[in-house]
């Protein structure tokens, strides 16, 4: 088996359909165009007259994403000779990341039964899976377990909110126990970063300068940010918790503010 | 007053533990690095493949057997400085290189089309092996001088022999031709072979000798 | 006759085909019935959104979002399926408006969203038994949504989904009132 496998050779079932990141950019629709009444898409709640039907496709993109982030942590695994490259304890961590990532992978499927979605309605991007390919394990720490990871923090906790307003008791279960388990891979993150780069601050830069990209990546037309119009809410609370300094935070609150401003109507 | 120091035994009549165990501290910490060095290539193993099947139950049960695997490694690695190793490392490595050819023959199904190979290897050959060489260890230690070895083990054991169930479960689940079992089978015997070379997980003696030597008379 | 007027009649940011659409509308309208009519479809390409609605009952006019029309496996490319179950449920949405038994509901404008929900369940229901609406468990998701996850919201969506144009608007304002009223 080769170490580095590349993201165009993900295994898939034929109900999986791949949407590649040059599609999904050169979509000149955008993502929160409201088409020509210039509407443009607000925080994801149950009283958006589409509200039910955006969490129906936002958790199937969950659900794609943790397939990809469990096949990313078990690369770590293989991919790097344990010492030489990377500490053994930091193999420990990947390894409970693919459990942890498999029972999401379990959870969505039940949450995808629950809200009237099918395995493979929605298109796979592969995004989560490249930053995971980084051949440095540090980027791919910083790249998947701070900022995807920190995407999902800030989506599950979304969510929750979103279970608890419209009373599924189902939706808010899950995502709970979701989002506990993602605070700590984004704690991962950040003690293996400081760890691996506390003799190496060029390595440092490189892996915030990467971490950077993929966190600007998914700040597209607004994605996730702290104003009301963001359908998907930064959540400073629990980034804390998982080792984000309020600098870090407030970065991409910025990040998002200035992807928004980018929006052509 | 009298009554309070009143002698008792040590060992309660129904505490029928007895001293001796089959490997002194030595031979349980070579022992120990090479299963923590299996645990290791095989939960590195088991990620990899994770990426590479198609099947989504298949993709799952991997990912949460690498970490049951990384557990024993870890557990492994923890007993290791217990018995006198203050440097794991060192004893963390294969018995010989034939268990090395195992392993690498055994990691070498990528295509998506080989589940069927990958999870033969695993389950059909590797953790067999294991649930044997640890049940060995086990039943062979001294439950006086090395309850924490046997309690791992009993730990490690309780993985192994689920894991080794629902990897079968799986196997049984996909094999639905004659061509199939074919490739099972091919793919087993070649891994058997190499692991018959290597002598166990552990080597010559991993599950002992069940064979007696008997000296003709002259 | 069905005469299906589209616009545009040619896309520019999405793969649609006009034609297809044309026919796929002129074969949905058969087979509710309105096979005679005149309808004009006018859909909004700019937006990946999936709104959809009836701007004018008559003449027929239906307006939706391109969301609305797109396959969801595969983004700016027409969803053959997803696009006759918006045309269906918009129409059977004029057909009911058009029967005495639909004659008090309120304008599309004034309905409350578990109203709104709660007829169209109704409306995917009928269209599920005619082979023209699918994902039963979407719709009930979105009616409890609306209605709360209980028991007795589940009874209603049952209740909606397996009536075959046999109920009123009264009927759907008692059946959502009456679920929302078990709500805490």
């Amino acid at each position: 088996m080769r170490k580095i496998f590349p993201a165009e050779e993900l295994a898939r079932d034929s109900r999986f359909v791949r949407q590649s990141n040059e599609d999904r950019m050169n979509d000149p629709r955008g993502a929160r165009v409201g088409g020509s009444t210039g509407e443009k898409l607000s925080k994801l709640t149950p009283n958006l007259p589409n509200g039910p039907d955006r969490a129906r496709a936002l958790m199937h993109g969950i659900f794609v994403g943790e397939i990809q982030a469990l096949e990313g942590a078990g690369r770590t695994c293989y991919d790097f000779e344990t010492i030489t490259d990377v500490p053994f304890a930091m193999k420990l961590d990947m390894a409970r990341q693919c459990w942890d990532e498999a029972r999401h992978c379990e959870i969505s499927v039940a949450l995808a039964e629950h809200m009237g979605t099918e395995i493979g309605e929605f298109a796979e991007n592969t995004l989560l899976y490249q930053a995971a390919c980084n051949p440095d394990p540090v980027l791919r720490l910083t790249g998947v377990n701070r900022a995807l990871e920190g995407l999902a923090i800030d989506v599950f906790n979304t969510m929750k909110e979103f279970g608890s307003i419209a009373g599924d008791p189902v939706l808010e279960f899950c995502e709970d126990w979701m989002l506990a388990d993602e605070v700590t891979h984004v704690k991962m993150g950040s003690d293996w970063l400081r760890e691996l780069t506390l003799n190496d601050k060029e390595r440092l830069t490189k892996a915030l300068e990467f971490q950077k990209v993929v966190d600007r990546l998914f700040s597209f037309n607004g994605f996730r940010g702290e104003d009301d119009e963001n359908p998907i809410q930064l959540t400073r609370r629990f980034r804390e918790l998982a080792g984000f300094s309020d600098e870090e935070i407030d970065d991409i609150a910025q990040m998002s503010r200035e992807a928004a401003a980018e929006i052509v109507h | 007053m009298a009554e309070v120091k009143r002698p008792r035994e040590p060992f309660a009549p129904w505490d029928r533990r007895v001293l001796p165990g089959l490997f002194d501290v030595e031979e349980t910490a070579r022992r120990v690095g090479n299963y923590k060095w299996v645990e290791t290539k095989l939960f590195e193993t088991l990620g990899g493949w994770i990426a590479t099947v198609p099947e989504l139950d298949v993709k799952l049960r991997l990912g949460t057997h690498c970490y049951h695997h990384a557990w024993h490694a870890e557990l492994f690695d923890k007993r290791l400085p217990e018995l006198r190793e203050m440097n794991p490392e060192r004893l963390a490595i294969p018995p010989n290189e034939n268990l090395v050819e195992f392993m690498k023959a055994m990691s070498e199904p990528e295509a998506p089309g080989l589940t069927i190979e990958k999870l033969v290897g695993a389950y059909r050959v590797l953790l067999p092996h294991k649930i044997a060489a640890y049940t060995y260890h086990r039943n062979g230690t001294s439950e006086v001088t090395d309850m924490p070895t046997i309690r791992m083990l009993d730990f490690v054991l309780q993985d192994e022999i689920n894991d080794w169930r629902e990897g079968e479960m799986l196997l049984k689940s996909i094999i639905e031709t004659d061509e199939e079992i074919e490739r099972a089978t091919t793919h087993q015997d070649r891994l058997e072979k190499l692991m018959l070379a290597s002598g166990g997980i552990a080597g010559r003696g991993s599950i002992g000798n069940a064979y007696i030597d008997i000296t003709e008379e002259k | 006759m069905t005469e299906i007027q589209i616009e545009p009649n040619s896309f520019e940011m999405v793969f649609f085909d006009a034609e297809k659409i044309v026919n796929l509308a002129s074969e949905v309208a058969q087979k509710l019935g309105l096979g005679n009519e005149q309808i004009k479809l006018r859909i909004d390409e700019t937006s990946s959104m999936g709104r959809s609605r009836v701007e004018s009952y008559e003449p027929i006019i239906l307006a939706a979002d391109g969301g609305a029309f797109e396959n969801t496996q595969r983004p700016r490319y027409l969803g053959e399926t997803r696009t006759s179950e918006t045309i269906a449920r918009l129409l059977m949405r004029i057909i009911d408006r058009r029967s005495p038994e639909f004659a008090n509901a309120p304008e599309d404008d004034l309905l409350d969203l578990p109203l709104r929900v709660a007829w169209d369940t109704y409306t995917a229901g009928r269209l599920n038994l005619l082979g023209l609406s699918t994902q039963m468990k979407r719709r009930q998701y979105q009616f409890r949504n609306r209605h709360g996850f209980s028991d007795a919201a589940d009874e209603a969506f049952t209740y909606l989904w397996e009536s075959p144009n046999e109920l009123a608007w009264a009927d759907i304002e008692r059946i959502s009132a009456g679920c929302r009223a078990t709500l805490v």
